[in-house]
């Protein structure tokens, strides 16, 4: 009996929780449940990204998924959560049709995943754990720290950082804050030329 | 003022004032006042206007120009034609010659060139002033006299087919507009240059009657009137254009005068030098233009035509030689245009339009088929007259002689009062072309000038009787004197106008002189000629009738007690606007052939008589026609029994008329049963009409049916026929589109369709569908890559 | 093959990756409600997302074969971008909401040809 993995162990737990609550959104008919059952999955793929080093992409992605995007779901729902919307079914045929291509689908990618070999060998992990905070954020501003020790250096050169796509998001999301702040603006009564004076 | 040069401009001003009235009349009229009312004053002050200038030309340039007419040398002219052999004689060129030029040159064709122009001599400027005198007279008189026009009318003469009579709206502006555009061409018939321009003119008077005539055009009877008229004066106008083309083809110029068109300082001679050229002393002679179209055949045989040439040939008139050809020529041309004056004048045999033509407006009546109109005929000869070879002066004589006898006999009987003065007229105008005929050219124009004045006042004292009692019958009036006694006494001056009343040698109306002339010259071509004498007595007789007819005219009209009493009661006098131009007329019936010193209108006349015209001459083909000089007739064996024959005539027929109506001595009855082939002959005015119909148009409409049946059984069968085949070849055409091509383009589109609807099932709109098509696509997509392009794929 | 004592690999990621994936398509394909389908959309972007960390994380492959930090860093990219989307759909539909008073999809069907 090998010792069990412990990593493999927690890689399996997150997996089985975001798997699971996962297929609960889908199934569920109730938006709010839905809700609360994203949550859990999106924590447990935050948990997935620590396990595989990605420390500082899981804690934004408990920051901003769960902590900022699922509020403002959530918010969404609270504000149109009347009666009748709170649970809407849908029709048997439309879930079998779903359930077919879904898993068609699922069929067609899982047969891609598992297809490559390489992607299948597993190794052991280094053991002390790096802090890739420090290495994104010098990549977000244009200086790749991991890859300093390439020894070509007309590759070197070519792999500057991230400075141009980070504003570009940046201008990116102030336009889609000020579009959304202007799409969901109460609606004012059109004043006809006619009633002004 | 220089009159060459100003009186072109003032009578031009003068010619054209009417047109501007009527055009602007034809665009605004409706619009000016109510109901048009306006347009009245527009047109009368165009006239008027006219009327103001024509007067200034003739006192304040004309007279101060030339002068008062010299005087007279009847005696010392009369002698030299009597010693001088005829045809050598000549007189002297007239003092003052006529003015003559071009406004505006229209066309040129060759040597022929169509111009707007004047020929400007006294009988121009008497003319000019007469027709504006006389049409503002009327331009007044009609202010009051189309007053109903203003508002709706009730034609009482048209039943409707319901049984109800017309009601139309009032045409007073179109009365004066057709009004302004007759003052007009009457004006361009006077002034004009040109025989072309006289004969625009001439068609356009022509129109305006038509247009008058038919007034009242809901009438049958107007509309009837109006184109017989018109198509009567069409016989005569085809006539003056033959005239015309003879005058082209063999001179090649229009123009009257001689005017300078080439601008070389020496004037082309017009059609008066041609025909009577100053180096042949003014005679009479066959132009060189036709002797060479005559001896075409010579000339093409290589004669040359040399002017020894072309005179031997003019003498030569024997039968079949190309001198008598174009002699002939000169007759035939003469004759062309006299048709033309025949049909406008309401000669013998073409008269039967002008009693007709009373059917217009009795305004109209006056001025277009009395005074102007119908004198521009007499106006038309007197102004051709150096072109007429002796020959066609007698053929005028005996068409003038003719119709004033039969015109003046049918007046006798006839009772509508404007048909009576219609038939006066074409008497008249039978003794105007009569006095022409016989030589007296000054005569004819006199008594045009006369007649105009009185026979005007006439009408329209007859239209204001007409206007009191709204009938036409003398036999429904009488004693219509106490009533309206403006109009009886004008309408008295009048008929003793016309009637030539006066007292031998000392005083008389106006007709007393110009009637006594046309006698004289009359016995004085008798004196010449003793086989036409019957010119003179039957001229003399027509006196005697003219009075008879007048005086009984007015006696049925104004004296004795009424015949109808209820028209009696309701008869009133005119309204000032209508009476005034009667008095205003009357003055001048009375004295408008007086002569004060050199001043008068024979002494104008003689001032600018045309060249060569009072030399005595001979017929050419006719050797034993002789015209005396015009001057013979003031001698005194000839003045003085003429003279006396008219007074005594004149005498007769008003006592004759005094029995019968004035003091009912006699009763007309009796002698109608009396003569009753004659009475019946004469009320049906010679069976004129009735042969006509007979003659021209009976076969006519015969004709016109057999043409008419062929159309129906024949033409239009096979246009039916032919229609139908076209009708067949549709339906065919029809089918093969229908089943076709229709077919074809339909089956194409609802192919189209099919695919679009097919595709539009998949536009369902629903989101979670295309999320469904996106992942049936992905997987599709990798199950044909995988399966299918694999292969494919690994060879990149 | 015991997975609870091999260490695990791309592989496995990749799994949960695809389920992930696929049930986030079957939510927004069966979702009648707005919101649902906007859930749908976290799922499927997440399932990305792992991919993506998965390829780029050196704990589960050795440095040569993997893309390194740059998978890191388009995580976090999508994930900013599912913020940002999630903020457009969200406006969208409470437009939606304010205009039609529902948030079923199938109501919105406008654009039906």
């Amino acid at each position: 009996m090998e010792p069990i993995n412990w990593h493999s162990f927690f890689f399996l737990l997150s997996s089985l929780v975001a798997c699971v609550f996962a297929l609960g959104v889908a199934l569920s008919s109730n938006i709010v449940r839905m809700a609360f059952y994203l949550v859990l999955s999106l924590a447990a793929t935050a948990g997935l990204f620590f396990l595989a080093g990605a420390d500082f992409v899981g804690a934004m992605q408990l920051m901003i998924y769960v902590g900022g995007t699922l509020v403002l779901l959530i918010f969404g729902v609270m504000l149109t959560a009347k009666g009748p919307f709170i649970t809407m079914k849908t029709s048997a045929g439309e879930w079998i049709l779903s359930a077919v291509v879904g898993g068609s689908l699922l069929a067609m990618l899982l047969s891609a995943a598992t297809s490559v070999q390489d992607w299948q060998t597993t190794y052991e992990p280094p053991a002390e754990a790096r802090v890739t905070a420090t290495r994104l954020g010098m990549g977000l501003l244009g200086a790749r720290v991991d890859q300093l020790d390439e020894p070509d250096a007309a590759q070197r050169a070519g792999m500057s950082g991230y400075l141009l796509p980070f504003e570009i998001v940046s201008v990116h999301l102030l336009v889609v804050l000020i579009g959304a702040a202007y799409l969901a603006r109460p609606k004012k009564r059109m004043v006809s030329s006619a009633d002004r004076p | 003022m220089d009159p060459v040069s100003t009186l072109p401009k003032l009578l031009g001003l003068a010619w054209l004032l009417p047109l501007v009235s009527f055009t602007l009349i034809v665009f605004f009229g409706p619009r000016m006042g109510k109901s048009g009312s306006k347009a009245g004053y527009l047109a009368t002050g165009a006239i008027l206007a006219s009327c103001v200038l024509s007067l200034f030309a003739l006192f304040f340039v004309w007279l101060p120009g030339y002068g008062l007419p010299a005087p007279a040398h009847h005696q010392a002219a009369a002698e030299s034609s009597h010693e001088a052999p005829a045809g050598t004689a000549h007189d002297a060129a007239p003092s003052v010659k006529a003015i003559t030029g071009d406004w505006y040159t229209l066309g040129k064709f060759g040597s022929l060139r169509i111009t707007i122009g004047y020929y400007i001599d006294s009988l121009t400027m008497l003319m000019f002033s007469m027709v504006t005198v006389i049409a503002t007279c009327i331009h007044f008189y009609a202010y009051g006299y189309m007053h109903y026009e203003l508002h709706e009318v009730v034609d009482h003469e048209v039943k409707l087919p319901n049984g109800q009579h017309l009601h139309r709206r009032g045409r007073f502006h179109r009365f004066f507009q057709y009004m302004s555009l007759f003052c007009f061409s009457m004006l361009g018939i006077v002034i004009a240059g040109n025989i072309a321009m006289v004969f625009v003119f001439w068609e356009l008077v022509g129109i305006c009657s038509y247009f008058l005539i038919g007034f009242y055009i809901e009438r049958k009877s107007a509309c009837v009137a109006a184109n017989k008229a018109f198509i009567v004066n069409r016989v005569g106008d085809f006539g003056m254009i033959i005239g015309m083309m003879i005058f082209f083809g063999t001179l090649g110029t229009f123009a009257f005068g001689d005017i300078d068109t080439d601008g070389d300082g020496k004037p082309e001679p017009g059609l008066f030098s041609l025909v009577r050229s100053e180096e042949n002393h003014h005679a009479l002679a066959t132009p060189d233009g036709m002797i060479k179209a005559a001896a075409a055949a010579e000339i093409g045989r290589g004669v040359v035509p040399t002017a020894e040439q072309i005179q031997a040939w003019r003498e030569d008139i024997s039968p079949g030689s190309p001198g008598r050809y174009a002699y002939w020529l000169l007759i035939t041309a003469g004759l062309g245009i006299f048709c033309g004056c025949v049909g406008k004048s309401a000669q013998f045999p073409l008269h039967v339009w002008l009693p007709d033509a009373m059917e217009g407006p009795t305004p109209v009546s006056a001025l277009v088929h009395s005074a102007t109109m119908v004198a521009a005929g007499v106006y038309l000869v007197g102004r051709f007259y150096p072109m007429f070879a002796p020959e066609v002066l007698l053929v005028i004589a005996v068409i003038g002689c003719i119709t004033l006898f039969v015109a003046a006999t049918i007046a006798i009987t006839a009772t509508d009062i404007k048909r009576v003065l219609a038939y006066s007229t074409v008497s008249q105008l039978g003794y105007m072309m009569l006095a022409l005929g016989v030589g007296g050219w000054a005569a004819g124009m006199f008594h045009l000038i006369t007649h105009a004045f009185f026979k005007s006042l006439l009408f329209m004292c007859s239209g204001s009787v007409i206007h009191a009692c709204h009938t036409n019958e003398m036999t429904k009036m009488g004693g219509l004197r106490k009533k309206m006694p403006w109009t009886a006494y004008t309408m008295l001056a009048g008929c003793l106008a016309i009637m030539g009343a006066g007292i031998p040698f000392s005083i008389g109306l106006s007709g007393h002189y110009s009637k006594d002339a046309i006698l004289a010259q009359a016995l004085s071509f008798k004196a010449g000629n003793p086989f036409y004498g019957w010119l003179f007595y039957v001229a003399a007789g027509g006196a005697a009738i003219t009075a008879f007819y007048m005086f009984r005219l007015w006696f049925m009209t104004f004296a004795g007690t009424p015949r109808d009493h209820h028209i009696y009661e309701h008869a009133h006098e005119s309204p000032k606007v209508m009476y005034y131009p009667l008095v205003m007329l009357s003055v001048f019936a009375v004295g408008i052939g007086w002569s004060v010193e050199r001043f008068g209108i024979q002494p104008l006349l003689e001032q600018t008589r045309p060249a060569g015209i009072l030399a005595m001459s001979n017929g050419v083909l006719m050797p034993d026609l002789v015209y005396p000089s015009e001057h013979a007739s003031h001698l005194d064996e000839f003045h003085g029994p003429s003279t006396y024959v008219a007074t005594a005539t004149a005498l007769c027929g008003f006592l004759l008329a005094v029995v019968f109506y004035g003091l009912r001595i006699l009763d007309p009855n009796e002698v109608r049963n009396q003569f009753q082939l004659i009475y019946r002959f004469l009320i049906h005015k010679w069976y004129f009409d009735e042969l006509y119909d007979a003659i021209f148009v009976q076969p006519l409409l015969f004709v016109a049916r057999r043409v008419a049946d062929f159309d129906k059984k024949v033409i239009d069968v096979f246009i039916d026929k032919l229609a139908l085949v076209t009708r067949m070849v549709a339906g065919l055409d029809d089918l093969i589109d229908r089943y076709f091509v229709d077919g074809f383009v339909n089956s194409a589109a609802a192919g189209i369709y099919g695919v679009g609807t097919w595709f539009h099932g998949a536009e369902t709109g629903k989101l979670r569908q295309y999320v469904m098509f996106i992942v049936i696509g992905t997987v599709a997509l990798f199950v044909l890559i995988s399966f299918y392009l694999n292969s494919t794929l690994a060879g990149f | 093959m015991n997975l609870l004592t091999q260490p695990i690999g791309v592989s496995h990621y990749l799994i949960v990756g695809a389920f992930l994936f696929v049930t986030g398509v079957v939510c927004m394909a069966t979702k009648r409600n707005a919101l649902g389908v906007l859930m749908g959309i976290e799922l499927v972007l997440n399932g990305a997302n792992v991919n993506f960390v998965a390829f780029g994380s050196e704990y589960l492959r050795p440095d040569t074969l993997g893309i390194g930090l740059d998978g890191q860093l388009v995580a976090l990219f999508v994930i900013v971008l599912a913020a940002a989307e999630a903020a457009v759909a969200l406006a969208i539909t409470l437009n939606f909401y304010n205009n039609h008073a529902t948030v079923d999809v199938d109501q919105a069907n406008e654009l039906k040809g």
